[in-house]
């Protein structure tokens, strides 16, 4: 589990991502504003930094780049009440690894500082391993145990996805933005449609589920060694 | 009065008084100056001519002195006849003025000139010549003519100039009250919509002038307002509505369950069934955010090239596995090799993909869906075609606005947004969008983007 920087100036937001986190057994710490987020930043020594947009005395964005500038690469998000497009892309510009709108469900949150923390499994040989599952990248073929899987190049990107982050939760939004590559949260229940076929292939021949439903938030695939 | 007197109207004519005034003023000076300086000249050869007449030949001086002066008949004339030392000989200046040249041309002279039976004359313009024997003749004319001409003009413009401001001023009033009782119509119908009636609308005049002109556009503009209101109104309601729902249920679950739950899992239970209904209400607060912010044009910093073909392509993929489960095919039909478009990759897809997942939402079971895009003209036509049960010809107008779900559609999930989302996207591209039915059942969504919209060929990439 990782070691935190808060940076936000709203003490009821901060009690629950607080409470959260540390229930996840994160080790957080808070600052309330722009300097004291800087002066904490700069002391460095964190997995990760939550950082407002908004902040008395200075604009989170600003913090960030002076970070940046600093040559300090520690994987930061923004969380912003702006849910314009325009501040989103100013906030990833300015060197934020990930960018959440408020209001946020809190596993959404925790779902995205989990994946900013573990860096993606890198393919050996181009061949990526999770129990029984076996992806082969360059061929773009999948092997559950000894039975060849049947799979579309979407249902592929999907899968590769998942399989880089082994045993984390991935939630609906994230893999819409990784694999499909859009922003917004479709309509309808498309991404579990797409999950659940996907997941009935992987289970054709009545083998134990891998990819594992998280309520209200997302999915996990689980190794079944 | 006051009200009269601030009017537009009454300070134009006031001041058109003042100018009309002050060109007669300058007109009659230069009249005046005019006539006069022609009498003089007038007066001066009549003189001149006279004395030259009368001193061409001394032997009948004397003769033609008392012919000019007409035996003392015109009381203007004047003459006198001199011997070398000054003595009167003939005529009726008695003593040879002082300061006269005798060179034949007039002069005005300030001292009083004696004549016979009578006072000094002041008022003469003389002129004399003198013989080689020293005989001088003098003959004069009195100014008095040419005095009460100028007199007489002068009069005649003071008595013009005040009728004329009189009438001005009249004119004024008239005009002024006129545009008033115009005014005080518009002012009243101006005064009703202040104060909240926005079907009130100003009386227009039959005229047709300037004035009736802009009445009628404040009324079109008055129109759109009323309407914008409504809608505003509309909305309004249609989100307390759609909110009010989702936080009732989720009141009364709370209520229900802090009584009622005898166990964590029961809580927890109905605290799951409450974050849905909250989030139900965020997202519809977050498409409601989108939609003003799309409206606005903020979002053209995306803009960029887009494949149409591309993102129909990818709608149609994401839609699949869903159409499947209620046994609809999604058909492509893709024109090959058509250009790019200008615009935001993301927002397209979101347009497309709400065409489609409402076409997959109204189609039954077993129908089928069908997607194109091809060349029209020298832009792009796109369309999503589906046998679902299509749109009563009386809504097509009201599907794209705000929160406008057709009466069957009431019951089903969705915000009513989808189609207002569409449709700001397609504006924020000045594309157009239209629905038609497609007989013999469904219906059919064209969006279409004008050549205009399409990049400069040599932007393309190849």
């Amino acid at each position: 589990m990782g070691r935190l920087l808060l940076v936000e100036d709203d003490d009821d937001t901060v009690e629950d991502v607080l409470g959260d986190l540390r229930r996840r057994g994160h080790e957080v710490e808070r600052a309330a504003s722009g300097p004291e987020g800087q002066e904490a930043a700069f002391r460095g020594g964190w997995h990760a930094i939550i950082l407002d947009r908004l902040l008395p005395g200075c604009d989170g964005l600003a913090v960030l780049q002076s970070l940046r500038q600093a040559g300090d690469r520690t994987p930061a998000l923004l969380l912003s009440a702006l849910s314009d497009v325009d501040e989103r892309i100013r906030g990833l510009r300015a060197g934020g690894d990930d960018y959440l709108t408020k209001p946020f469900a809190l596993g959404e949150l925790a779902a995205r500082i989990e994946a900013l923390l573990r860096r993606p499994v890198e393919a050996k040989e181009a061949i990526l391993r999770v129990g029984t599952l076996e992806l082969d990248l360059v061929a773009g073929t999948g092997r559950r145990a000894s039975r060849d899987l049947e799979l579309l190049p979407r249902e592929l990107k999907l899968l590769d996805y998942l399989m880089r982050r082994p045993g984390q939760v991935v939630t609906r939004a994230m893999l819409f933005e990784e694999v499909w590559n859009y922003r917004f949260v479709p309509k309808s229940n498309l991404i579990d449609v797409h999950v659940g076929r996907l997941r009935r292939k992987l289970e054709a021949a009545g083998e134990p589920p891998l990819i594992h439903s998280v309520r209200g938030l997302g999915f996990a695939l689980i190794s079944d060694d | 009065m006051i009200r009269l007197v601030s009017t537009t109207a009454f300070r134009w004519s006031a001041a058109v008084a003042l100018w009309s005034a002050a060109l007669s003023l300058i007109l009659f000076a230069f009249i005046f100056w005019q006539t006069s300086a022609l009498e003089r000249a007038e007066n001066d050869e009549l003189v001149e001519t006279q004395l030259a007449y009368i001193a061409a030949d001394p032997a009948r001086t004397v003769a033609r002195i008392d012919d000019w002066l007409g035996g003392g008949g015109h009381d203007d004339r004047f003459a006198g006849y001199f011997g070398p030392e000054g003595a009167p000989l003939a005529g009726n200046i008695t003593v040879l003025p002082r300061g006269l040249a005798r060179n034949g041309k007039v002069q005005e002279l300030r001292a009083p000139i004696a004549v016979a039976g009578g006072e000094p004359r002041d008022d003469l313009l003389c002129a004399a010549l003198q013989h080689a024997d020293g005989h001088v003749v003098v003959v004069a004319i009195s100014r008095e003519d040419i005095d009460r001409a100028k007199a007489v003009t002068v009069r005649a413009l003071g008595m013009a100039l005040i009728p004329m401001t009189i009438l001005s001023i009249a004119g004024g009033i008239v005009l002024s009250a006129h545009a008033r009782r115009k005014l005080v119509a518009t002012e009243g119908a101006v005064t009703a919509v202040m104060r909240g009636n926005l079907s009130q609308r100003l009386p227009v005049g039959s005229r047709g002038d300037e004035f009736d002109r802009l009445v009628a556009n404040v009324n079109t503009m008055l129109d759109r307002i009323e309407v914008l209101v409504d809608e505003v109104r509309s909305v309004g309601d249609a989100i307390a509505h759609d909110l009010r729902t989702p936080l009732t249920r989720l009141r009364a679950r709370l209520e229900r369950s802090r009584d009622e739950a005898s166990t964590v899992e029961e809580l927890q239970t109905a605290i799951d069934r409450g974050l849905d209904w909250l989030d139900q209400c965020l997202s519809l607060i977050t498409a409601i955010l989108r939609i003003g912010e799309i409206e606005h044009g903020r979002r053209r910093a995306a803009f960029g090239e887009v494949d149409l073909a591309r993102s129909l392509v990818e709608v149609a993929e994401i839609y699949d596995p869903l159409a499947e489960e209620k046994g609809i095919v999604i058909e492509r039909v893709i024109e090959p090799g058509l250009p790019p478009v200008t615009g935001d990759r993301e927002l397209l897809f979101e347009a497309i993909a709400n065409l489609v997942d409402n076409a997959v939402k109204f189609t039954p079971e077993g129908g089928q869906i069908r997607l194109s895009l091809e060349g029209r003209g020298n832009g792009l036509a796109l369309s999503v075609e589906d046998t679902g049960v299509g749109i009563v010809p009386a809504e097509r107008d009201r599907i794209f606005q705000r929160f406008y779900r057709a009466e069957e559609a009431r019951h089903s999930v969705g915000s009513g947004l989808g189609l207002s989302l569409v449709a700001a996207v397609v504006t924020l591209h000045d594309f157009t969008i239209a629905v038609e039915d497609v007989p013999p059942t469904g219906c059919r969504f064209s969006i279409v983007c004008p050549a205009s919209q399409l990049p400069p060929p040599a932007a393309r990439r190849s």
